[in-house]
């Protein structure tokens, strides 16, 4: 038994470092952590490398800050030249697996009139607070099941380094935030 | 309040059991803390009533040099030269002789410093485990060799003053084990929480609802139901600044496990 768990944890520290080399040190997609997306399938957070993205964590069941930022994010993508929105994927993670279900993930897009192509994420129970650290998001849960959290967008680039951030205080996308995405989707 | 000594026993030898079959090492099992209402000496913005704090059991003693040189053995990803950038700073394990072993001036058996949370984190996973969320070490922290809530006895509540430094009450090597048998947690070490990041009290928050002014640690000293409980006031304020990357010379974790 013990045996086997070394054996089982040398190969996923094998995977590890080969999945690493492959990434900066900087990079946020370093982290083991597990997600199921708005359709109930898995999603390896790391996968989500590979192409710039905007990423923000929220909650479903929030009714002040989330939708601004979910609009401020709409806001955000609708100010990209149409190639530029291909290049940009466009992620909202779940601070609240419990509750955001691939049923309220997708009623949350439906009911914001999302565009096809934005992920909705739910982390594994354990994972929340890993993924909101490497993001510097900090988050509570209230007594009443509300949370505290910081409400920001942060730029990724391909390989999972934070290019900009951009606190939302509303609903309309900072000039300075797009300027930076601008910039990096021109990049090679 | 009251429970059975066998039952306790079982908790007791599940723990040690499954402590065992993961880390090879009995000397630091995973004590039962009952749950129970608890008045919490932070006050968040909602609550100045008891929290109902659900039993749990945690580590009979911070996790030392010498097992998380096992640890590192098992996962080197998390060596400190190997270790990647976006969970670690400088200071990293840098107490450390070489990258994979204490060496032989630092004590083995003395609490791990100089870890991030991330580390930590990892540490407590691969014990089927996880962090203690702050309320989770308050609650535990509240009790002395003989009562499970001291924090009303303003003698053993001056002695809090040392918390984090050489002098702490548990700081000696013959300090007694708390109420659950559990030691250190008034020691010369802090401990990371797996919360840490989310010690947000109405002090902090100005009208919006994100954290930044957070990282202003003086204003967190507004929230807070008793400030005069200041072993739980320091670690309160100095957890609630840290990044998850940081590491300080007298920063540890010890890891706990929810009650099925």
């Amino acid at each position: 038994m013990k045996r086997m768990s070394f054996f089982l944890s040398a190969t996923l520290a094998l995977a590890g470092s080969l999945h690493a080399q492959s990434l900066p040190g900087e990079s946020v997609y370093h982290l083991q952590a597990t997600t199921q997306d708005a359709g109930g399938r898995p999603l390896a957070w790391s996968s989500l490398h590979g192409q710039p993205r905007v990423v923000s964590m929220f909650y479903t069941n929030c009714h002040l800050m989330c939708p601004l930022i979910i609009e401020n994010a709409k806001s955000v993508q609708k100010q990209l030249t149409p190639r530029e929105r291909a290049k940009l994927g466009m992620v909202m993670v779940s601070l609240d697996p419990v509750r955001d279900t691939p049923d309220a993930l997708q009623e949350v897009a439906r009911r914001h009139r999302v565009p096809a192509g934005w992920q909705f994420l739910a982390p594994a129970g354990n994972d929340v607070r890993a993924i909101a650290s490497v993001l510097d998001v900090r988050y509570r849960f209230r007594d009443d099941g509300s949370i505290n959290h910081t409400s920001v967008l942060v730029l990724l680039d391909a390989d999972g380094r934070i290019r900009a951030r951009s606190e939302v205080t509303g609903a309309a996308a900072d000039p300075a935030f797009l300027i930076q995405i601008k910039a990096l989707l021109a990049g090679p | 309040m009251k429970r059975t000594l066998p039952q306790t026993a079982s908790i007791l030898v599940l723990a040690l059991a499954s402590a065992l079959a993961v880390a090879g090492d009995a000397a630091n099992g995973f004590l039962p803390v009952e749950g129970g209402d608890f008045r919490s000496s932070v006050r968040y913005e909602e609550a100045t009533r008891q929290t109902r704090v659900a039993s749990f059991s945690l580590m009979a003693r911070p996790v030392s040099n010498g097992e998380f040189a096992g640890f590192v053995a098992r996962q080197p990803q998390w060596r400190r030269d190997r270790i990647p950038a976006v969970f670690a700073s400088p200071g990293y394990l840098g107490h450390w002789a070489t990258a994979d072993a204490p060496g032989a001036a630092v004590d083995a058996d003395a609490p791990v410093v100089h870890v991030n949370w991330y580390a930590a984190d990892a540490y407590c996973r691969e014990q089927q485990a996880r962090l203690p969320r702050f309320v989770e070490w308050e609650y535990a922290a509240a009790a002395d060799a003989t009562r499970r809530d001291a924090r009303g006895d303003p003698r053993w509540r001056m002695r809090q003053v040392n918390d984090g430094t050489p002098h702490a009450m548990d700081a000696a090597a013959d300090a007694p084990a708390n109420a659950y048998g559990i030691q250190g947690l008034h020691g010369a070490y802090w401990e990371w929480s797996e919360d840490y990041a989310s010690l947000l009290s109405d002090g902090d928050r100005r009208g919006q609802q994100d954290g930044d002014s957070l990282r202003y640690c003086g204003a967190t000293a507004l929230a807070f139901n008793d400030p005069g409980d200041y072993g739980v006031v320091k670690r309160f304020v100095l957890l609630s600044a840290l990044q998850p990357g940081a590491t300080l010379g007298n920063l540890g974790f010890r890891c706990a496990r929810s009650t099925p």
